[in-house]
């Protein structure tokens, strides 16, 4: 299988040689890395006609000839090495060397002059690689190491040169590297159970505790990977602080592929889920999509603002995969990667916003949509695409999950008598999404244009072109969903199922788009020039900066509203934070503990014959 | 060969004794000279592990035989365990002697220093190799009375009130231990490790007699290995030696004449019980917990690497601890031989990555003269060896692959999961976590953050041999994950676990 050499370590070994070299050919460094990519991308394309199979790559006599010392020492571990090649994989690798190419290519123009992270491409490279082995290998303990290393490469893809950025580095690589060293405890426990490390022999039942420990184990990886309630706060952070290159590939594409690819693993393959299971998942998705959206709406940065809507789509992912049934886990899986697409085409635009204006806050922008046009236009797509706006692909995915949730609804169960509860919260949230999103499409696109912000220019090529190929496969995904994409992309994986409504997306797109057309060119005929424009009334007033409302002012009431106002309160002060909180109990338990080391040597003394005392006690009681 | 071996013990301590005397005369003696040595030392004991490590080797000091089966001589023996134990001794060692010279120039009395620095190893060396329990107290004490002096190196206040604290409780330990040697000595009327371990096995023993000898050993070695409740000291000690003292203390001195010694006689010598592997691993639970409560609340950079070696110490003890209980509930062979194997694995990297830790603290206060992490920052930029070093051995430390101590942890915690400890598999994750989140800190505010440095100082990097050992180490972080191939592992660790597996064999393979 020479597809999964090129796939995994042409990037990685490529990504380390890259690193050795210096910082001061970084575009060469760019373009190199582009070219690795997009051989990466053709190989997962190739890998994708490939039938499905499981199999045993001979990890190191690629690299050291047979029979010499070190093949010798290291021929054992290639019974760890064994990689599966399935539908759900296969979808996801090609998923994965797409946002790679497409991101890589906004970065050559958008990390080469303004942000400056060192071995940014090397460590882009490596994650390409690491991600496309966490995905496609079989064995645990190989996915762990993979899976691990990805945590690291997120927190070296974000540069710390304040306190902010910093302490959301910091927070990042805690909360990663913690749910990955719960993730051991679950794989211990299957490997204590089954004997085994290899997913592909795995069909656990979850009737025993202990199994059921081990799911919520593995389930608190994927959870913090993809941003679900409650693992999700690194999200608005990170989101906020790391070049928008760097969210747009792990946060918004990367890491949901990741997570949610491991979720579908656990809870379709490697799990039979209890009912009290199915219900777990379905409350945390539904408190991931309501939390985090109505967090998002009072954002004032609209970085931190898109970084709660990756948490929040999550949920629908969570809800999908949750229900179990051939047509949520499908929906699921094609949300999963209408959100990567449409989640990363409003990461590259509102960096393309930040690259030309330095701004990140939504009040001190406006009126950008003459200027940067080719981004303006993306965003608006991505942006009514997350809002499930009927052509575009987030629709098309969320129809599917809401369908799920109504058939799920059907049969006996907990957690499927609740099944109004699911769907209203779902489509209140999608409701919800789009509130927010009129605020970033206005407060920077629309509105009066301030002074400063005059001359602002469209960014280059490299950087508008990703973003608007993102838009236009947003276009693409949800016009053609049930003709094309979701028999051919997501089918092979769930199995056939049957829609219980009814929806023809390439008949209504098409009928949408040519009213579209219809209106643009009415609007062409009719001669614009006749058109008066006006500034905004004021009451005959003359209009002032200061008397300018930015589309910020509306949401206040939101956050002013008596009961909501309560619960921001509680959720600015990070009690809702589980890193917060955590972090508060452990530096007061450490608090408690400094206070018994006083420091008088005659106390310490005291500890150890105390300490010999109590051993003698106890032994000569045991024995 | 066999008579190598003397080698190890031999040439530290008359480096030792020229130092003062050469060094005097000619300048450069004493940093040449100590480095050499040490790499000397590395080199041999590197090729040793890995080309003659199935035999055992004893040297009988004067060459006296047995005498109707009764062992006469001083015995030196090399087995899996000692010969790990000198690759580790020697390694950090020849790194820290290379780390110190630059780094001690700016301390007057270099010789002393470099001649401490000598004994100290050349203590370390004999403990692991004497096969003789007087002996083992002998080596102990060289050692450990060149530490006292060296956490004191600095002279000041500070440092001399640690050591002193220091002296008081490794004074305490000694007696412990010397009154547990003189507690065997009174029943067995030998004082041969092999030998006592043959009588004890042979002869109908006092429960409270082995209880109370075993507790005092317990107690004497957990003081010199720093477990908790007997810890009180190395947050002191280890804070305000030079930094390369500090790497040796905290990477190697520990576990040699704490762990090692610990694991030596519970495991060789006494028959390995149920009641006393419990004790070992309650205490190793303990200090891995409350350790890294206390490293968490540390501002000072090497008080917080401090309390960590604490908690650190206890996964090795944890690791050794399990495979303990399993062997003696007759449990299941390959998981005990796992656990064991997890414990030493995790011995050697966090000999490495503290030793890197240390160095790196040490290289910070070199520049900017502080240790508070309130009062750095910014260093990434002005230090990029230091930083990225630092990052591996962070990483490292709190278990990230593709760094070695993941790959320890991650056996450690498969083991107690196997072996139905899911306590101890919880708590070791938990701590695991809260090491990260602690390194996460000292990363966060030595490396990134705004710099918050006393003006008018001019940062730059550390000079060629202080980054050439750093460097050296933070390999050594990535390359020690190659141990856990199953085929690098039976080379260099295997006889080590096979040595600890098969308790009773220690006797006949060395008496007979």
């Amino acid at each position: 299988m020479n597809e999964l050499y090129y796939i995994i370590f042409l990037p990685l070994i490529a990504g380390i040689v890259l690193s050795a070299f210096p910082e001061r050919i970084k575009i060469i460094k760019g373009i190199i890395a582009l070219i690795i990519t997009g051989i990466t991308f053709f190989f997962s394309l190739k890998l994708f006609s490939v039938s499905e199979k499981i199999i045993n790559l001979d990890l190191f006599s690629a690299f050291f000839n047979e029979g010499t010392f070190l093949n010798n020492i290291l021929q054992e571990a290639n019974r760890f090495s064994r990689f599966n090649i399935d539908n759900l994989s296969k979808f996801i690798t090609l998923a994965i060397g797409f946002f790679g190419l497409v991101i890589i290519v906004y970065s050559l123009s958008y990390i080469s002059k303004t942000r400056q992270i060192k071995n940014y491409y090397p460590y882009f490279l490596i994650t390409l690689g690491f991600s496309a082995g966490a995905v496609l290998t079989d064995n645990l303990l190989l996915f762990i190491i993979f899976w691990g290393i990805l945590g690291l490469t997120l927190y070296k893809l974000i540069k710390g040169y304040d306190e902010e950025s910093s302490s959301a580095a910091k927070k990042t690589l805690i909360l990663i590297g913690a749910s990955d060293g719960i993730m051991i405890l679950g794989i211990g426990i299957i490997w204590k159970v089954y004997g085994t490390f290899t997913m592909s022999e795995l069909s656990i039942p979850t009737t025993y505790p202990i199994l059921v420990v081990a799911f919520l184990a593995l389930l608190t990886g994927s959870f913090t990977k993809a941003g679900a309630f409650p693992f999700h706060t690194w999200i608005p952070d990170y989101t906020k602080s790391a070049p928008a290159s760097s969210s747009a590939y792990l946060p918004a594409s990367l890491d949901k592929l990741l997570g949610i690819y491991f979720l579908a693993r656990i809870c379709t393959d490697m799990f039979t889920l209890n009912q009290w299971l199915t219900f777990l998942m379905l409350l945390l998705g539904v408190m991931t999509i309501i939390f985090a959206v109505m967090m998002a709406l009072i954002q004032h940065n609209y970085k931190r603002l898109l970084g709660y809507h990756a948490v929040s789509q999550v949920g629908y992912m969570v809800l999908g995969l949750g229900l179990g049934t051939p047509l949520g886990v499908a929906g699921g899986l094609f949300h999963m990667i209408n959100h990567a697409l449409y989640k990363s085409g409003l990461f590259l635009s509102a960096g393309s916003v930040e690259k030309r204006t330095g701004k990140e806050n939504l009040d001190e922008l406006g009126g950008l949509s003459k200027n940067m046009p080719v981004t303006f236009i993306s965003a608006l797509i991505c942006a009514l695409a997350i809002s499930g706006v009927p052509p575009l692909n987030g629709f098309a995915s969320k129809w599917i999950i809401y369908q799920g949730i109504i058939d799920f609804g059907k049969e006996p169960g907990i957690a499927n008598q609740l099944w109004i509860i699911w769907l209203g919260l779902a489509v209140l949230g999608s409701a919800l999404t789009l509130a927010s999103f009129v605020k970033y499409i206005t407060g920077i696109f629309l509105g009066r244009k301030r002074k400063e912000l005059e001359g602002i220019k469209e960014v280059s090529i490299l950087m508008w072109m990703p973003n608007a190929i993102i838009a236009f496969l947003c276009i693409g995904f949800g016009v053609l969903a049930s003709t094309f994409v979701v028999p051919k992309l997501i089918m092979p994986i769930t199995g056939e199922f049957a829609y219980i409504g009814i929806w023809d997306s390439t008949t209504i797109g098409i009928l949408i788009l040519v009213s579209i057309l219809l209106g643009i060119l009415i609007y062409l005929i009719g001669n614009i020039k006749n058109f008066r424009t006006e500034d905004s009334f004021i009451g005959g007033e003359i209009f002032r900066e200061e008397t300018s409302y930015s589309v910020v002012e509306f949401y206040k009431g939101i956050r002013d509203y008596k009961l909501f106002s309560f619960i921001y309160n509680w959720a600015e002060k990070k009690w809702f934070d589980i890193y917060e909180i955590s972090k508060k109990l452990t530096l007061g338990f450490s608090g408690l503990l400094s206070k018994a080391h006083t420091g008088v040597l005659t106390f310490y003394a005291i500890w150890i014959l105390t300490g010999l005392i109590l051993m003698i006690i106890i032994l000569t009681l045991m024995s | 060969m066999s008579t190598l071996v003397t080698l190890f013990v031999i040439l530290p301590l008359a480096t030792a004794f020229l130092i003062p005397v050469i060094g005097r005369v000619i300048n450069g003696f004493q940093r040449t000279i100590t480095a050499l040595i040490f790499l000397f030392l590395s080199i041999l004991s590197v090729y040793i592990l890995i080309n003659v490590n199935p035999h055992i080797y004893t040297y009988k000091i004067g060459g006296w035989e047995p005498v109707n089966g009764i062992p006469i001589a001083i015995y030196f023996v090399l087995d899996g365990l000692s010969t790990f134990m000198l690759v580790v001794i020697n390694l950090i060692g020849a790194f820290a002697a290379l780390y110190s010279i630059p780094y001690i120039k700016r301390f007057t009395a270099e010789n002393n220093y470099y001649a401490l620095l000598c004994l100290m190893v050349g203590g370390m060396n004999g403990v692991v190799l004497t096969g003789d329990l007087f002996n083992l107290y002998v080596f102990l004490e060289i050692a450990v009375i060149a530490s006292y002096a060296l956490v004191a190196f600095g002279v000041e206040r500070e440092e001399l009130e640690a050591s002193f604290k220091y002296q008081i409780l490794g004074g305490i330990a000694s007696i412990l231990i010397l009154f547990g040697i003189g507690m065997l000595y009174w029943n067995t009327k030998s004082l041969n490790i092999a030998d006592v371990s043959d009588i004890l096995k042979n002869t109908e023993n006092n429960k409270a007699y082995l209880v109370f000898t075993q507790v005092f050993l317990i107690t004497g070695f957990g003081l010199k290995a720093a477990l908790f409740p007997f810890h009180a000291w190395l947050p002191d000690a280890h804070s305000s030696a030079p930094a390369p003292v500090s790497t040796m203390l905290s990477g190697v001195l520990i576990k040699v004449v704490g762990i090692y010694s610990i694991t030596r006689l519970f495991f060789n010598m006494f028959e390995i019980s149920v009641e006393v592997s419990t004790i070992i691993i309650v205490l190793g639970v303990i200090s891995m917990v409350f350790g890294v409560f206390l490293a968490v609340g540390q501002w000072d950079i090497k008080r917080l690497l401090a309390y960590h070696s604490n908690s650190q110490m206890g996964y090795v003890i944890i690791g050794l601890g399990m495979g303990m209980l399993i062997l003696a509930n007759n449990g299941s062979k390959p998981v005990a031989a796992l656990s064991i194997f997890g414990g030493l694995f995790h011995l050697i990297n966090h000999a490495v990555f503290k030793g890197l830790l240390f160095l790196n603290a040490g290289a910070i206060e070199f520049k900017t003269g502080t240790r508070n992490l309130k009062e750095m920052g910014g260093l990434s930029e002005s230090m990029p060896l230091t930083y990225s070093t630092s990052l591996g051995a962070s990483l490292a430390i709190s278990g990230i692959p593709p760094f070695n101590g993941f790959f320890s942890k991650l056996i450690i915690i498969l083991a107690a999961i196997k072996g139905h400890f899911y306590l101890l598999a919880f708590l070791a994750v938990l701590v695991s976590i809260i090491t990260l989140a602690s390194f996460m800190k000292f990363q966060k505010f030595s490396f990134f953050n705004k710099a918050n440095l006393s003006p008018g100082r001019k940062i730059n990097e550390v000079p060629f041999f202080m980054c050439f050992s750093m460097v050296a180490l933070a390999i050594l972080c990535l390359g020690l994950s190659l141990l856990i191939f199953p085929g690098v592992r039976e080379i260099i660790i295997d006889p080590a676990v096979d040595v600890l597996m098969n308790t009773g064999s220690y006797f006949s393979a060395i008496m007979e």
